[in-house]
């Protein structure tokens, strides 16, 4: 079953075609550029780039999966097209949504909407032989959003969520006040690298609260202000040093509360594999000292941590779109003849994973 | 079982029969707390304080009582039983309870459904009075001479001689000299102090008239409710401002109707603080809900509280949902129960110019008479007060205080 995904959630103009589980192309047009002079995304400026690129971008992704399978896959040929109506920018997720009710009514083709988080936490499914053990652990960790949850044969259970920043908006945020310009992650996780985390301390968040299950990181904002404020960078040094407390402080406050649900939910698995997953996805998931602690502290509870087989499946893309429409439909979650009512599918800004 | 124990089964089987005589005094609820911690306590002494409780408490129903034919007697021994009295006061409706008693303030803070352990200001007669449970240095004796009897609570170093849960965890107290007759008269019938809160339950409107009160608690907090003084409505002023004398200078930690700066400000000490300041900020703003549009623009710092003082905005509308950070969306709805309105939450971070933030409909939404916060809205400022004229803007200025929790927060409606 031949699928074309479509995601506009925010900055990245994305298109991919998939069969089952399988990526056969995927498309990323990112508009960060364009917006890195205004320090971040702008709406409008998303919405009208969107709107420039998403024909481009549809077109290369059908033409590059011809490539994959060499054969000629015409948009007649697909079973079904699969977009994401949220969470997301409200204004960017409708290019993506309009666009694919115009090709589903064009070409008569069922629409399988689909939850941008939840399609993160399943991206490690992408291209892998592993048959998917329930129930597992799923984390995601992006700019926008940082959810745990359980994933269950019927569905997610939310063990902890963030009541304020996601941890790349944390990153970004910190990286917006050692100056290194927004988003700034990527740039933070750089100098992170160059840094001494042990020469300056933040308080770990909610420390010894973790069986509140929560993720917050208004206080280490407040210390890392303060911290700033006091110690303000002179050298190179100074910054990478600040850079590396601050993440991995951050990275801590994530490690608690898996590890404290880890500890308190012994995972049963019901088949013949001897370990529980935790998948792990989202663009912050692409950060190799976050994986690597991941990996720890999982392997301290016979847990196996998956992430994407490619980078390009980390930061937002539509590829994990369609895995994730095709894994509903091996699932049998949903089934691509009921879906041709369009016009009940649409936007949904806040969408929650479990709704 | 040991014999405290027991005793606390025979006094739930003993009493429950009672509960049907009881009338409206109290709540099965509220028995049933009262058992479920003696069964914690499990203490002689509280077991024989609750019978006494019990078995007092019967010669009272809630009553609500016009102000001028109010028996000061019947008040007193109200409070001397424990009991709850709510009464008018120059601000709004205060609910009473014995200061001393701690039995009394677990039923207040039941009431007020709050976490036990913050604090309660009590009221006193006079500055000699107030000596006996604060000790006043030079600049609390300075605005007791000043302001009270008034719209002022002062802050000073307890003597631990109330009830525990009055003083503050760092044993401070907020000492308020009502400039009400009546309720002057009160305690100086009772010769105690008694509690000088707000009657609402924690984040519900402000109590000027007495269905503002029975309008937002659930029939179990009514019948925490022993006495009504009811004065009809008053005036809408602002409560009380608070100010803490025990540190160097005098801090404002909530505005009310007495400033000591040109502008509004108090010092936030906690998450906590910033959150109530904006359910104040709400109650006082909210009459024009529906009428005009209320905008909250924030500015401040990355850190400095504005995610958090938008998420007790949230909270003083009974918003459920969790309010987060609308960094990474730019905006989040979230319905107000029980009503068409939403709170639109905004970051202005990324947005440039007013094309885009016209983009985002924010004209619309003013049009419309919506509930606005906007975060980083020094940004988008002259936007903003284009719509002067339409909306009520509330500018709010968070900034980082002196030590790690504290935040100075000013506002007005003039930026």
């Amino acid at each position: 079953m031949k699928i074309l995904a479509i995601d506009t959630s925010c900055d990245e103009t994305a298109a991919a075609v998939t069969e089952g589980t399988k990526v056969l192309s995927n498309i990323i047009w990112s508009q960060a550029a364009a917006h890195a002079k205004f320090g971040g995304v702008m709406p409008s400026l998303a919405q009208r780039m969107h709107e420039e690129r998403i024909d481009w971008v549809i077109e290369r992704a059908i033409k590059s999966s011809k490539r994959a399978t060499g054969s000629a896959i015409k948009m007649q040929s697909l079973d079904a097209i699969a977009v994401t109506i949220g969470p997301g920018l409200s204004i960017a997720l409708g290019v993506g949504i309009d666009r694919a009710k115009r090709l589903a009514k064009k070409y008569n083709k069922p629409l399988i909407p689909i939850n941008h988080v939840e399609a993160h936490i399943l991206s490690p499914l992408a291209n892998s032989n592993d048959e998917m053990q329930f129930p597992a652990y799923g984390l995601c960790v992006s700019g926008g959003n940082t959810i745990f949850v359980l994933i269950e044969k019927e569905g997610y259970k939310i063990l902890a969520e963030t009541q304020d920043d996601a941890l790349g908006e944390a990153l970004d945020k910190g990286a917006r006040m050692l100056g290194l310009g927004y988003p700034g992650g990527a740039v933070l996780e750089k100098m992170a690298k160059l840094g001494n985390p042990k020469r300056f301390t933040l308080p770990i968040p909610l420390v010894g609260q973790e069986k509140r299950q929560i993720f917050s990181y208004s206080g280490l904002k407040t210390s890392f202000y303060r911290l700033i404020q006091s110690s303000p960078p002179k050298t190179k040094q100074d910054t990478y040093d600040l850079a590396a407390a601050y993440q991995d402080i951050a990275f801590k406050h994530i490690e608690r509360v898996l590890e404290y649900s880890m500890t308190n939910n012994k995972l049963k698995i019901d088949s013949k594999a001897d370990y529980v997953n935790l998948l792990v996805g989202g663009g912050v998931a692409a950060n190799i000292e976050l994986r690597k602690r991941l990996r720890k502290l999982s392997k301290k509870h016979g847990v196996r941590v998956s992430v994407p087989y490619s980078e390009k499946l980390y930061g937002d893309n539509a590829a994990m779109i369609g895995v994730c429409a095709g894994f509903k439909i091996i699932a049998g979650e949903v089934k691509p003849s009921d879906l041709f009512d369009y016009d009940k599918i649409d936007r949904n800004p806040r969408l929650k994973i479990n709704q | 079982m040991e014999l405290a124990e027991v005793e606390a089964v025979v006094v739930e089987r003993v009493e429950f029969p009672l509960q049907p005589d009881l009338g409206k005094c109290y709540s099965r609820a509220y028995l049933n707390g009262i058992i479920c911690k003696l069964n914690k306590l499990l203490t002689k002494t509280s077991i024989s304080i609750a019978k006494n409780r019990f078995g007092l408490c019967q010669n009272f129903a809630m009553k609500r009582v016009e102000v001028k034919k109010i028996n000061l007697r019947e008040v007193v021994k109200i409070l001397g039983n424990g009991g709850l009295i709510i009464y008018p006061t120059e601000t709004l409706y205060g609910i009473g309870a014995d200061a001393t008693n701690e039995m009394a303030i677990q039923k207040l803070t039941e009431y007020k459904n709050r976490p036990f352990g913050k604090p309660y200001s009590i009221a006193v007669a006079d500055q000699k009075m107030a000596e006996g449970y604060v000790y006043l240095n030079e600049a609390a004796k300075n605005l007791y001479k000043k302001f009270l009897p008034g719209p002022l609570t002062v802050i000073s170093k307890g003597k631990q001689k109330t009830a525990k849960g009055i003083e503050s965890e760092d044993g401070t107290l907020g000492v308020r000299i009502p400039d009400y007759k009546l309720v002057i008269d009160i305690v100086k019938e009772f010769g105690k102090p008694i509690t000088a809160t707000s009657a609402n339950a924690s984040y519900k409107k402000r109590p000027y008239k007495v269905s503002d009160i029975l309008e937002n608690i659930s029939d179990k907090q009514k019948n925490l409710i022993d006495l009504i003084i009811d004065a009809g409505e008053l005036p809408p002023n602002d409560p009380s401002t608070v100010v803490d004398t025990t540190m160097d200078d005098p801090v404002t930690l909530r505005q009310g109707q007495i400033k000591f700066n040109e502008k509004n400000e108090i010092l936030s000490k906690s998450e906590e603080a910033t959150q109530n300041l904006a359910k104040e900020l709400w109650q006082k703003y909210e009459i024009h809900k529906g009428k005009r549009a209320i905008v909250f623009a924030l500015q401040g710092e990355m850190g400095s509280g504005k995610t958090i003082f938008t998420k007790g905005l949230g909270r003083a509308m009974e918003i459920t949902e969790l309010v987060t950070s609308p960094t990474f969306a730019i905006e989040n709805e979230y319905l107000i129960p029980n009503t068409k309105h939403f709170l639109y939450h905004f970051d202005a971070w990324r947005i440039e110019n007013s094309n885009e933030l016209r983009s985002l409909g924010f004209d619309n939404l003013i049009k419309n008479k919506s509930i606005v916060s906007i975060e980083w809205a020094e940004r988008v400022a002259e936007i903003i007060r284009e719509f002067d004229d339409e909306a009520i803007i509330i500018w709010v200025n968070l900034k980082y205080g002196k030590n790690e929790n504290e935040r100075l927060i000013s506002w007005g409606v003039e930026q």
